[in-house]
């Protein structure tokens, strides 16, 4: 096939993500430097005063706020997730289709409605109050809902099942014969998990942790939803600033500033895999 | 009399209704070099694993030293196996994967940092040890490998296909260097392969299984010389074989030529059984020998060592196959299409049920 | 991977990982066939609440945007990706640039790309609507068709495309008659994949709307239902579309065997 040819052929999709994708991207990189007008508008002064604000302590403390958030539910998310990779991982090959099938299918379903569903266990007429009732607990149950713990709880079942998806791949692929080696050398079961298993398998975590971290901090839905109308992480900050306080420029600043935190940890993550992946070649299981 | 180091006493494995081992007995001696030879489903990896303690017995008995193992977890065996993959750790140097096994024994760093030194001394390895398994080759990974369990001192080491993974060439060296490393240890080796030149090359002695049994053990010249099953005769090296019948002493064969045998008790008068004759105890032209056929040259194959004939006869469906050293070859100019004579003598043929 | 861990404890992990994963999704569902349509208690099975949707006429609306959307921008991406997909694979030199390109829509996050669009449309001075949401969802569908398409084609004997040339097809033809027939699971999974994203897209949607409810989709609805007041509707329409995005998704990996991003 000629080479002229696929440039014909990308053309009309590479337009289209230039002018609607790469295009509004600028767009927001330039806006983060104009100044907000008086009445909501766009002044077009060249300003650093946006991203002098984005330092703020308050906005600061908000992103941290929103990382360790982050960071708790892609913790939780890892481990959790990691655990049920491994007992997939343990069970019968044939089986193994199916469930990891399972694990995967209520990724498939519409994210706000997984959130709400946490809703109806959490709130005051929920689920978990009603069971508690029914239990015979009749004392003034503290909210479940509307507080930092039903946020993480929804960003982790969330994204728990790319976590099983993440963790799995290295688990599956490990080669039998060299746990079996381990044990052989006279290490027992947990020595060798420690010092074999684990150890080879990181790079599944990794990126289940980099993934679940990096979509929870930027995430608007959850926050919204099981944290209410007081919780702030950085999603609801730059919603707010674009719909309810009209300072686009601002808003447009701190995505810029969440994208950078992201860059960074993506890079981190390759960088950490890069490192990790000494030890595929060997650890593949053989035909 | 030395006692056997190991004994496997009527062990079978069973998954569900197939029994991958199917009654087997052996004694195995201190410092000995025995292979488990067999094609492919004929139980011996099965039989490797349950004496490293990967599968439990369903039926019979290990014992090591006279004690019955069988129950006993691998990591708690003193037996250790080297993979037929090699298994190292990729995520740990030369140097870490050979001490692994040592710091299981939980001894001191300084005694377990010498031992690995001195282990890699023995394996020409010292160069290599900080380096991952990933930047090394076949050969060295093997090498490795075998440190690393050996390095234990093991009562015995079990290798799974350990040559499998070779080249010719590092194949033919490393069967000898097995040995050499086996002896110089003074460790029991089981070797476990499909490659009957391996097993008669390296081992001191064999056992042939099939099917989940034994069918046979010895040196590798008893195995060769006197295989005691039609499937033996023909694994091991190359066998011409004849169906024939038993008349009086003598084996008559499908075209009505007679030819003497030593007949074993087991087969009576009138049984119909294989004949069978190694080809390099065939030679050019009747001589002396009881035995003779005549045939057409159908093709020849020259092997440098030797020279291989192919006999059309009637006295079998298969063309016979005669092998001729240099000196046996000098002076008769063969081609195909000749018509020539071949003698044996009656105490090279082996006979078999048929 | 060995049978060290006892079987037991790795069952218990499993059984307590798929009742976390589960169960929320079940209470939804028995609580949508709840007459009473509270969790507080169980008053009798009933189909009501699925009836009251059915004459909710803002949720038909937004349903029928929803679908309008969907369809739209899956038609569109499906044949912008393939044609992406097919040009990539096909250029002997891949660039990072390009590769970064076609990832980026997966990758950025939705917020972001949400803002970006609403401010470029404001900027253009373009009243936003059922159109400006099509566009919008077609910039991450066709990345989507595109991946799921070039995973294909990874596997793809491309003798067959010269066998085609040899026997005198012009490059047209050819692309049509063996490049895309072959291709047609691929994209047929691709585009299922792209439909049930945009049917439950939220966030991009709602920046791209524009003012007025005249273009709200289902999702946008369904936010607004439970930031604004929850009744009990909402369980059977929660119900209904997270069945709709399963089953797609279900076939369209029945389809492909696979390939899918989470496969």
């Amino acid at each position: 096939m000629a080479d002229r040819k696929p440039i014909y052929l990308m053309t009309p999709a590479l337009l289209w993500l230039t002018g609607f994708m790469v295009i509004p991207c600028l767009l927001i990189l330039a806006l983060a430097f104009f100044r907000r007008g008086i009445y909501g508008g766009i002044e077009y002064d060249f300003t650093l005063e946006n991203i002098a604000l984005v330092f703020d302590p308050l906005y600061v403390g908000i992103f941290i706020q929103s990382a360790i958030i982050a960071g708790q539910s892609a913790l939780i998310a890892s481990v959790v997730g990691y655990a049920a990779a491994y007992a997939i991982a343990a069970m019968p090959k044939k089986r193994q289709p199916l469930l990891l099938f399972l694990a995967i299918l209520p990724f498939w379903s519409n994210y706000l409605v997984r959130t709400y569903a946490w809703i109806v266990l959490l709130n005051r007429e929920g689920l978990v109050v009603a069971v508690a009732r029914a239990l015979g607990y009749d004392q003034e149950l503290p909210s479940l809902l509307y507080t930092e713990g039903a946020v993480i709880v929804g960003l982790v079942y969330n994204y728990l099942p790319f976590v099983i998806l993440a963790c799995y791949a290295p688990l599956a692929r490990l080669n039998t014969e060299i746990t079996e080696a381990s044990r052989d050398l006279g290490a027992g079961g947990w020595t060798t998990f420690r010092r074999i298993t684990l150890p080879m398998t990181v790079p599944g975590i990794a990126t289940g942790f980099v993934f679940v971290f990096v979509l929870s901090i930027g995430n608007f839905v959850t926050p919204a939803l099981l944290g209410g109308g007081q919780f702030q992480m950085i999603g609801n900050l730059v919603y707010a600033q674009f719909l309810t306080a009209n300072d686009w420029p601002f808003g447009a600043a701190l995505s810029m500033a969440l994208i950078a935190v992201m860059m960074g940890l993506l890079t981190l993550q390759t960088f950490a895999t890069e490192r990790a992946s000494g030890g595929r070649a060997e650890g593949d299981a053989h035909g | 009399m030395t006692s056997a180091l190991l004994t496997i006493r009527n062990v079978e494995k069973h998954f569900n209704k197939y029994h991958a081992v199917d009654g087997i007995s052996l004694d195995i001696k201190e410092n000995e070099f025995f292979a488990l030879l067999g094609p492919s489903g004929s139980g011996k990896t099965t039989l490797l694993r349950m004496l490293a303690g990967f599968e439990t017995p369903t039926v019979g008995s290990i014992l090591l030293d006279g004690e019955d193992i069988s129950r006993i977890p691998p990591n708690h065996r003193p037996i250790n196996l080297m993979f037929q993959s090699y298994a190292l750790f990729p995520h740990m140097t030369v140097a870490q994967n050979i001490a692994y096994g040592l710091e299981m024994e939980k001894l001191p760093k300084a005694e377990i940092k010498s031992r690995v030194n001195e282990m890699m001394e023995m394996v020409q390895l010292p160069h290599l040890a900080g380096r991952k398994p990933e930047q090394l080759s076949g050969g060295q990974r093997q090498r490795v490998a075998l440190a690393r369990s050996l390095v234990k001192r093991p009562r015995l080491l079990l290798l799974d296909e350990p040559l499998g993974a070779l080249d010719k060439k590092l194949r033919g060296e490393m069967q000898l260097e097995l040995k050499r490393i086996q002896d110089q240890f003074g460790i029991t080796f089981i070797v476990v392969t499909h490659d009957q030149e391996e097993a008669l090359v390296m081992a001191d002695r064999i056992a042939i299984l099939k099917d989940g049994k034994l069918l046979q053990h010895g040196t590798p010249l008893e195995i060769y010389e006197y295989p005691q099953t039609r499937f033996a005769a023909d694994f091991i090296g190359v066998m011409n074989f004849f169906p024939a019948t038993v008349h009086g002493g003598t084996l008559k064969s499908a075209d009505g030529t007679s030819f003497r045998a030593e007949i074993p008790d087991t087969i009576s008068a009138g049984d119909d059984v294989m004949a069978a004759v190694r080809p390099e105890r065939l030679h050019l032209g009747a001589g002396e020998k009881e035995n003779s056929l005549t045939g057409t040259v159908r093709a020849m194959a020259y092997h440098g060592l030797d020279l291989q004939v192919h006999l059309d006869t009637p006295l079998s469906p298969q063309p016979v196959m005669l092998r001729l050293t240099a000196d046996a070859a000098e002076g008769h100019a063969l081609s195909v299409g000749d018509s020539i004579t071949a003698g044996w003598s009656a105490r090279d043929t082996r006979v078999f049920a048929a | 991977m060995g049978n060290r861990a006892p079987l037991p404890f790795m069952l218990a992990i499993l059984a307590a990982v798929f009742a976390f994963l589960y169960l929320p999704i079940s209470v939804l569902f028995a609580l949508s066939f709840n007459e009473g349509g509270m969790p507080t208690a169980w008053s009798g099975f009933s189909v009501k609440w699925y009836y009251s949707l059915f004459q909710d006429k803002d949720i038909i609306h937004a349903a029928l945007n929803t679908l309008i959307v969907a369809v739209i921008s899956t038609i569109l991406a499906a044949i912008l990706g393939t044609l992406l997909a097919i040009g990539v694979e096909i250029r002997r030199r891949k660039g990072r640039f390009l590769e970064t390109m076609i990832f980026a829509p997966m990758i950025i996050p939705d917020i972001v790309l949400a803002i970006a669009l609403l401010s470029f449309f404001s900027l253009l001075d373009v009243t936003m609507g059922l159109h400006t949401i099509i566009v919008s969802h077609v910039v991450f569908n066709l990345a989507f068709v595109c991946s799921v398409v070039r995973a294909r084609l990874k596997g793809f004997d491309w003798s067959i495309v010269e066998a085609s040339t040899d026997l005198g097809a012009p490059i047209l033809v050819t692309l049509r008659r063996i490049v895309v027939p072959v291709l047609m699971p691929a994209v047929v999974a691709g585009s299922l994949l792209a439909f049930t994203l945009s049917v439950d897209e939220f966030i991009i949607a709602f920046f791209t709307a524009g003012a007025g409810r005249a273009s709200i989709t289902l999702p946008m609805q369904i936010f607004s239902m439970i930031r604004f007041g929850v009744t009990p509707e909402i369980n059977a329409l929660s119900a209904i579309v997270m069945t709709v995005s399963v089953v797609i998704l279900a076939v369209s990996q029945r389809l492909n065997r696979g390939g899918l991003p989470g496969q």
